[in-house]
């Protein structure tokens, strides 16, 4: 009886005392971050810095990559958080939300310049900045973004059945108009073993985010075009290279030239790129990010060829791919003084030393956005976006230009419906304007 | 003095037990829920911006949202559509399973099977039978309505959602049934039986008069699932063909986070959760009043 009485007793304290705990748990955050920074400024102990990682594929080099650096640098410790491949959330906003400082953050161009605007410090004055030409500079001209990934997109062609389709050895940059696209297609249609030329997946974010941006590049400075749209001084349904574009997404989608022409509209990611793969279709839309899909299947090649959207062959869009870095590092401001130069480091190691270079190049695929970097990528798409640099036929990659956050669910099914013939061209461009007009 | 003890020893056996189950409720839902309830009164663009007080404003947005209510419609009608099918379905196989077949425990496994496994999984199974085994088989077999990938047109993608549902909760729900079948006095049915009442008459006026609390919960869960659906509906459909399968969470999620519109979105789950609330609590009322006893 007794003892039945000591173990109330002590449950009963220790409920009580869980309760407690629990509140004061809610309020102790403040103190841990405070203190956390007073950590940083001696220069004696070790430095810890957090680094987020936009590129989930990638997640496993990456901290082998900090690994590798932390062994290099026994006074700073790096921990790598990635966003998972999909993941809707960004690990950035996660990890603010819990009261951590996030040193260095990778953010899509879009997002550090305008979301994210307030992030990050001025590094217009680092090294690194003489060896690229894809820095992320903001309205005042400070470079802001370390450029982490360049990547590019267009149509996408294996060689090998368009060596077939038009006998010979297949050059991309032949096809600058329309109507030799169509003649392209035609030739990849009466080719043996081709079932449709173009098995195009036309998800929200492909014909969105990516083919629906492309227009931007009208003019040389793309963010120019999209301050007009917010201004509401653009008239879409009337803009050539705008109909062109969509004149030409018609024609990939439709039921002559298309895997999945009857009906334009599904989940077809993986079926398109097995097609492609397997040389039963020749021609989809996207960037080299692609290739893991297509090389499941075969050891072929591929490569990119500019979207032709009217009949000028020296429309300067009919003749090169959209090439641009897609993801920056961005130097937190909120981080204290020693992490800063800790992430600073970091990014001199990432273009500077082999290790570094040999991470971004050689371990991840990822193609680099330095001249003094000697590695190239093996994945043929890579390959093809260093030729289209080597031979200046690049142009902006326009989806730095928009808020590619909210496309895919704002912009992107608008134009599904328009290929699926549920709205007209009239529509879409009275949306677009809304929709920009409605940005800020 | 001898009330008081009692009354603290009372008080230890409820910390007891109800201790560590309040604190983690407090924990994850009613801290939680406050703090979300406080954030629809507030502005903030990133959760890095401070809070700034804006009224009712985020509710008047959430009622002005268009795609909202379109959402929360498409649900409502994903809610009938599946509520019915899997109580039917569930029932039916709970009947079939206590009927006395051989192989009854086997086929009660392979019913409960598709519940385990998880609905992001199963999202991507179905979305490879609805885009390439179906059109496939249609191929072969000449049925030209089965040519096409079915998650690219509205309608089949909506019923491609609920097919989906209904094979992955009616096992479960049949596990529920069964319970209550079994539980069924046999004298009841041998009185019936007595009274020459057929196979038919004593389903209709003895075994579900007496199914009702089983059909309470079994309601109830069908419908909150229904309400609540996002997994399935992520990597089914992704909301797609063009948003026209986007159900009411995945519109309230992708309007917090991928738009970042915080304050609207969790004022559209504010208004989702008193909706949910209602119907299921009216449902609970309504059917215990048609419970009757033994």
């Amino acid at each position: 009886m007794k003892l039945m009485k000591a173990l109330k007793r002590t449950a009963m304290i220790g409920m009580t005392g869980a309760l407690a705990f629990s509140l004061v748990a809610c309020s102790g955050k403040t103190e841990e971050k405070a203190s956390d920074n007073n950590a940083g400024s001696k220069s004696d102990s070790p430095v810890s810095i957090i680094v987020t990682n936009g590129k989930g594929e990638i997640d496993a080099q990456f901290k082998e990559a900090a690994k590798a650096f932390m062994d290099a640098n026994p006074d700073i410790k790096v921990e790598v958080n990635s966003t998972a491949v999909g993941d809707t959330l960004n690990v950035f906003d996660k990890l603010t939300a819990s009261g951590k400082v996030v040193t260095l953050a990778m953010f899509e161009p879009y997002a550090a310049l305008n979301k994210y605007k307030d992030v990050g410090i001025d590094l217009s004055n680092e090294k690194w900045v003489a060896e690229t030409t894809s820095a992320l500079t903001n309205a005042e001209g400070q470079v802001v973004g370390f450029p982490f990934a360049v990547e590019g997109m267009g149509l996408v062609y294996n060689q090998k059945v368009m060596d077939k389709a038009v006998g010979g050895t297949f050059d991309p940059f032949t096809i600058n108009t329309q109507d030799e696209l169509k003649e392209l297609l035609d030739k990849v249609k009466a080719t043996e073993g081709v079932k449709a030329p173009v098995a195009y997946q036309t998800e929200a974010w492909s014909v969105g985010n990516h083919y629906s941006s492309l227009f931007l590049n009208q003019v040389e400075d793309p963010a120019t075009l999209v301050n007009d749209l917010k201004a509401g001084s653009v008239d879409l349904a009337g803009n050539d290279i705008w109909n062109g574009y969509y004149n030409t997404l018609e024609l990939l989608t439709s039921e002559e030239y298309n895997e999945f022409g009857k009906r334009p509209i599904g989940q077809y990611y993986d079926a398109a790129h097995l097609a492609v793969g397997k040389g039963e279709s020749a021609i989809l839309f996207n960037g080299n990010w692609a290739y893991d899909s297509l090389k499941a299947v075969a050891g072929d090649t591929f490569g990119f060829m500019p979207v032709a959207v009217d009949n000028n062959p020296d429309n300067p869009v009919n003749n090169k791919i959209a090439v641009g870095p897609t993801q920056v590092l961005v130097v937190n401001k909120k981080a204290s003084e020693a992490e800063q130069a800790a992430a600073k480091k970091f990014l001199d190691w990432i273009v500077f030393d082999e290790a570094g270079q040999d991470f971004v190049v050689n371990k991840s695929q990822v193609i680099s956005a330095f001249k003094n970097n000697p590695n190239t990528v093996t994945n043929p798409l890579g390959i093809a976006i260093a030729d289209a640099i080597g031979k200046d036929r690049t142009m902006h990659f326009t989806t730095n230009f928009i808020n590619a956050a909210d496309w895919p669910t704002t912009v992107g099914p608008e134009v599904q419906k328009l290929i699926a013939k549920q709205s007209s061209k009239e529509d879409l461009a009275k949306y677009m304007e809304n929709y920009f007009k409605n940005q800020q | 003095m001898t009330h008081r003890k009692k009354n603290l020893a009372n008080m230890g056996n409820s910390l007891l037990f109800l201790g560590p189950t309040t604190v983690f409720f407090t924990l994850t839902v009613l801290i939680p829920f406050i703090y979300g309830l406080y954030i629809t009164f507030n502005r903030m663009a990133t959760p890095v911006d401070p809070m700034v007080f804006a009224g009712l404003e985020n509710y008047v947005n959430a009622v002005k949202d268009t795609k909202f209510w379109e959402s929360l419609w498409l649900t409502l009608r994903f809610v009938v559509a599946t509520v019915f099918f899997v109580n039917l379905v569930g029932f039916g196989l709970a009947y079939l399973v206590t009927s006395g077949i051989r192989i009854q425990n086997s086929l009660r496994t392979a019913y409960f099977t598709p519940n385990l496994i998880g609905g992001l999984v199963l999202g991507y199974i179905w979305q490879f039978i609805f885009v390439q085994t179906l059109p496939s088989l249609g191929e072969k077999l000449g049925i030209e309505w089965l040519e096409l990938g079915w998650l690219g047109d509205p309608t089949m993608a909506f019923w491609s959602l609920v097919i989906v549902t209904i094979w992955q909760t009616s096992g479960y729900m049949m596990i529920i049934f069964i319970a209550g079948l079994v539980s069924i006095p046999k004298d009841l049915m041998e009185a019936a039986r007595i009274d020459g009442a057929g196979p038919f008459r004593r389903l209709i006026n003895v075994t579900i008069p007496l199914m009702i609390p089983s059909f309470v919960v079994t309601i109830f869960l069908s419908l909150k699932n229904a309400f609540m659906v996002y997994d399935l509906n992520f990597s089914l459909t992704k909301g797609g063909p063009f948003g026209s399968t986007e159900m009411v969470s995945m519109h309230v999620v992708n309007k917090a986070f991928v738009e970042a519109n915080y304050g609207t979105g969790q004022a559209e789950g504010i208004i989702l959760f008193i909706i949910v609330a209602i119907v299921t609590g009216i449902q609970v009322y309504s059917s215990k009043k048609m419970e009757v006893e033994a």
